[in-house]
C-alpha cells in the first residue's frame, strides 16, 4: 500500500484505466502541456509523457469546445475523461451537459450511450466567486447523469476508475482543497487527506456510501470537505459524551439511501452539512427524503448547515464565515439533542 | 439574610412531591407570606406561601420535577446578597439502579426558545412511536428536547420510571395472562389510582373484614331533614349520619380504634372520614370532633370539604387523622354493600338510598322510608356482637332521631 494524496490517486486511476483500455482519453485545458502543471490541479502531471498528446488533449480556452467534443468522442465510442479545471465552467457547457449528454440514452431508447467521465473541482479557495462553488445540487437535479464525490484518495482512484467503466456520462466533483497538490499549486488552507491506496486493482462502486464514524446520537452527513468537518464536530462531541455518526455518501447520484436511513433509525437525528447554498440544496433533498422514508424514526427536527444564499466572498475572513465550520456543526446538534 | 425555601413536610406518608409552579421568577423579589410555588401530592395540589421576604434566587427544582420535603429548591436573600448555590434538591428515593436518563449539555446560541403554544404539545415521531408502542400516556410527560419537544429519551425515562414503580412492596394484583382481545385504553396505576388500589388491597389483606348489614326505617329522619330544609337549614342526609355515628362512637369507643403492631388503641378524639366522589378519584376528608359538633356546624364543615375535594384542593391536614368513615352509595340506587375498611381505622359504615317500601309498621303493611345500612369491622379488634350493638345504636337513632336530644 502506497500513502497518497487524492491528486495522485487520481492520477494512478486514469493511468491503470488508459493501461487497461486504449479507448480512454483525457481532454482539457493545459492537461499535457511539458512542464506545465498537469491541469489545475496536478492531477495528469506526466501523463502525456507516457501517453502522448493524442490521449492527454490539451484544448483551447473553450468549455464548450472541450465539453463538445468529449460527448461526441463518448457517443462514437470512446470513453473520454474530460477536466474542466473549475467546475464553475461546466455552466458554459450546460446546454451540452444538460440537454445532450445526460438524456441521449433516453430519447435513444437506450440505443446510445455516453460513456464520459466530467471531472470537475469545487469548493471555496480564496479564487471568488466563479471559481469556488459548490455545484453539486445543480447536476444531481438532472436525470441521467450519475454524480460522484470522493472525499479521500482511496475513494477518488475506486470510483474514478468505475466512473471511466460506467456507460452513462459521470460527474466527477473533487474538492479543491482536499487534492492534496503540492508545490506552487498547493491550496491556502488545504486540508492533506493522506490516504492508503492499495497496489492492486480495485474499484468503488457508485451508489455505495459509508459510515466514517459510528456513533448513535446524531447522524450528520456530509460530503467533500464537510466530511472532514463532520469528523472535527463529532470528534469535538465526543468529549462532551454525544457520540455523532458520520456518514459519507460518496456517490450523490444515485444515492446510497439505506445507508442514510438505517443510521438514522438508529440515531433519530440528522444533521447535514453542505458547502452548497441553502436554499434548493443537496442537503434539502436528503432531508426530504429522510422525512419521507424515516419520519417515524425521528426524534428532532432535521437540521441543515450551509453556506449561506450568496455567491462564495473573495475575502478570506468572509470566506471563512461562509464555509460551514465544525463549531457550526457542533451547534447545529445541540440545537436538536 | 439567606433563607432556604423547604419543602414543607406534609403529614407522616409523603416523604416526595412533585413541583407544580413556581408563581415568581429567579431575582424577583417576594414577600413573606405570598404564595411562592406550589406542589401536587398524590391526593392535593398545595400553594405554599414565601419563608420570608427578598429576591428569590437558586431555583433547582423545576415544575414537574420531584421533590423529597424538607430539601431546599431555593433561597431567598437579602437584595444585593450573594449567597452559595443551593444543592440539587434530592431526588425521590428512587428504587436502587434505577438508571437516571442522561442529560445533553444545554444547547447554545442556535436553540430556538420558543416552546409550544399554550394547548400544544410537542412530540418528536420518533417518540411518540415509542410512547405508542408502550401505550405511554404522553400527553402527561414533559419534553427535554427541542422547543420543549418530548423526545425519545423523556418517554424511556417515564418507561423505566413505571418499571420502578411496578414493584411496589405489597403486590396490587396477582400476574394474569390477558385475554386475547382488543384493547380500548390502557392506564397506567400511578397516583391517587395506584395509592387507593395499594391500601384498598393491603386492607383486605392485613384485616379480619366482616361486614353486618341491616335495614332501618328511616322515615322520621327523611322527615327531620324535610323540616330542616324548610326552616332553612339546608342538611343532608351524611351529615345527619356523621352527627349520630359521631354520638355512637362516642358510646361504643371500640369501634372508634386502630390497631398498632400488638396495641389496640381507642382515640379519644372521633373524627369522621367522609368518602367523596371526585374526577380525581376517591378522596376521603375528614370531619373533627363530628362527636361534639352541632348538626348545622356538620353540615357547613362537609359542604366546605367536599366543594374542596371537588377543586383538588384538600390539604393533606384535612385528609388525614380519621378515626372512622363513612360512605354514602345511596344517590347510585344502591341498598347495601360491603364497604372495605380504611386503614388504620377499625370500621367503616356504608349508607345505602333512602327509598320508600312497603313495610310492617306498627302492626300493618304501610309505606315507610327504608335504608340499609353496612357496617365492615375489623374482627381483630372488636367482635360481632359490640359491633352489632354499635350498628344497633345508629339504627336507633335513625328511626327516633328525637331520641338524640336525650
Amino acid at each position: 500500500m502506497a500513502l497518497m494524496t487524492i491528486a495522485e490517486a487520481l492520477r494512478q486511476a486514469i493511468r491503470e484505466e488508459m493501461r487497461r483500455d486504449p479507448r480512454v482519453f483525457c481532454i482539457g485545458e493545459d492537461i499535457g502541456i511539458l512542464g506545465g502543471f498537469g491541469g489545475a490541479f496536478t492531477v495528469t502531471l506526466g501523463l502525456s509523457e507516457e501517453f502522448g498528446h493524442e490521449r492527454i488533449l490539451d484544448t483551447p480556452i473553450s468549455e464548450t469546445g472541450l465539453i463538445g467534443v468529449a460527448i461526441g468522442a463518448a457517443m462514437a465510442g470512446l470513453r473520454p475523461i474530460a477536466d474542466v479545471q473549475y467546475g464553475d465552467f461546466l455552466f458554459c457547457a450546460m446546454d451540452q451537459i444538460a440537454n445532450q449528454a445526460a438524456k441521449m440514452t433516453y430519447m435513444s431508447g437506450g440505443t446510445v450511450k455516453v460513456p464520459l467521465v466530467l471531472r470537475a473541482p469545487v469548493g471555496a479557495t480564496g479564487r471568488g466567486a466563479q471559481h469556488a462553488q459548490s455545484l453539486e445540487a445543480f447536476f444531481t437535479h438532472i436525470p441521467g447523469l450519475k454524480v460522484v464525490a470522493p472525499a479521500t484518495a482511496y475513494d477518488a482512484k475506486g470510483l474514478l476508475k468505475s466512473a471511466v467503466r460506467d456507460d452513462n456520462p459521470v460527474i466527477i466533483f473533487e474538492h479543491k482543497l482536499l487534492y492534496g497538490s503540492k508545490g506552487p499549486r498547493a491550496e491556502r488552507g488545504a486540508l492533506s487527506p493522506v490516504g492508503e491506496v492499495p497496489e492492486e486493482e480495485y474499484l468503488v462502486p457508485i451508489g455505495k456510501g459509508i459510515i466514517r464514524r459510528e456513533g448513535k446520537d446524531v447522524t450528520i452527513v456530509g460530503k467533500l470537505l464537510t466530511v472532514y468537518r463532520a469528523l472535527e464536530a463529532a470528534e469535538q462531541l465526543a468529549k462532551e459524551g454525544i457520540e455523532a455518526e458520520v456518514i459519507d455518501p460518496r456517490t450523490l447520484v444515485p444515492l446510497d439511501k439505506e445507508l442514510i436511513l438505517d443510521s438514522v433509525r438508529k440515531t433519530g437525528r440528522l444533521v447535514i452539512v453542505e458547502e452548497d447554498n441553502y436554499t434548493g440544496g443537496w442537503g434539502a433533498d436528503v432531508a426530504a427524503m429522510v422525512a419521507a422514508e424515516a419520519f417515524f424514526w425521528l426524534d428532532a427536527p432535521i437540521v441543515r448547515v450551509s453556506a449561506p444564499d450568496t455567491p462564495p466572498p473573495f475575502s478570506p475572513p468572509m470566506e471563512q464565515f461562509y464555509v460551514p465550520s465544525a463549531e457550526r456543526v457542533v451547534q447545529a446538534v445541540k440545537s436538536i439533542l | 439574610m439567606a433563607t432556604d425555601v423547604l419543602v414543607p413536610p406534609l403529614g407522616q406518608t409523603v416523604d416526595t412531591v412533585t413541583l407544580v409552579t413556581w408563581y415568581k421568577r429567579e431575582g424577583e423579589a417576594v414577600t413573606q407570606g405570598e404564595k411562592l410555588y406550589a406542589i401536587e401530592t398524590d391526593k392535593a395540589t398545595l400553594d405554599i406561601e414565601a419563608p420570608a421576604s427578598g429576591i428569590l434566587r437558586h431555583i433547582t427544582a423545576q415544575p414537574g420535577q420531584k421533590v423529597r420535603v424538607l430539601s431546599p429548591i431555593a433561597r431567598i436573600l437579602a437584595p444585593g446578597e450573594e449567597a452559595e448555590a443551593v444543592p440539587a434538591p434530592t431526588p425521590p428515593a428512587a428504587p436502587a439502579g434505577a438508571p437516571v436518563p442522561p442529560t445533553p449539555a444545554p444547547a447554545p446560541a442556535m436553540k430556538p426558545p420558543t416552546t409550544p403554544p399554550a394547548g400544544r404539545i410537542f412530540i418528536s415521531p420518533r417518540a411518540r412511536r415509542l410512547a405508542e408502542e408502550h401505550n405511554v400516556p404522553w400527553q402527561t410527560l414533559q419534553g427535554t428536547g427541542p422547543q420543549g419537544a418530548i423526545v425519545e429519551r423523556d418517554v424511556r425515562a417515564y418507561l423505566q420510571s413505571q418499571a420502578a414503580v411496578k414493584a411496589p412492596p405489597v403486590t396490587i394484583g396477582p400476574a394474569i395472562t390477558p385475554p386475547a382481545v382488543a384493547v380500548m385504553q390502557t392506564i397506567p396505576l400511578e397516583g391517587s389510582r395506584a395509592v387507593i388500589a395499594q391500601r384498598m388491597l393491603e386492607s383486605r389483606q392485613t384485616t379480619a373484614p366482616v361486614t353486618l348489614m341491616s335495614e332501618a326505617d328511616a322515615t322520621a329522619l327523611v322527615e327531620l331533614r324535610r323540616q330542616f330544609h324548610e326552616a332553612g337549614i339546608p342538611v343532608s342526609y351524611n351529615d345527619i349520619f356523621l352527627y349520630i355515628a359521631g354520638r355512637a362512637l362516642r358510646q361504643f369507643p371500640r369501634l372508634n380504634a386502630s390497631l398498632e403492631g400488638e396495641t389496640i388503641r381507642l382515640w379519644d378524639e372521633v373524627h369522621i372520614g367522609l368518602a367523596v366522589d371526585t374526577e380525581r378519584g376517591l378522596l376521603v376528608p375528614v370531619v373533627r370532633d363530628a362527636d361534639r359538633k352541632r348538626l348545622a356546624d356538620i353540615a357547613r364543615e362537609t359542604q366546605r370539604l367536599i366543594e374542596r375535594a371537588r377543586a383538588g384542593q384538600l390539604t393533606p391536614e384535612e385528609m388525614s387523622g380519621g378515626t372512622f368513615t363513612i360512605t354514602n352509595l345511596g344517590m347510585y340506587d344502591v341498598d347495601a354493600f360491603t364497604p372495605i375498611i380504611n386503614l388504620p381505622q377499625c370500621a367503616v359504615l356504608g349508607i345505602g338510598r333512602i327509598v320508600e317500601r312497603p313495610a310492617v309498621f306498627q302492626g300493618v303493611i304501610a309505606v315507610r322510608h327504608r335504608v340499609w345500612l353496612s357496617l365492615t369491622f375489623d374482627h381483630r379488634l372488636i367482635d360481632g356482637a359490640p359491633a352489632a350493638q354499635f350498628l344497633q345504636r345508629i339504627i336507633q337513632w335513625v328511626e327516633m332521631p328525637h331520641l338524640l336530644l336525650i
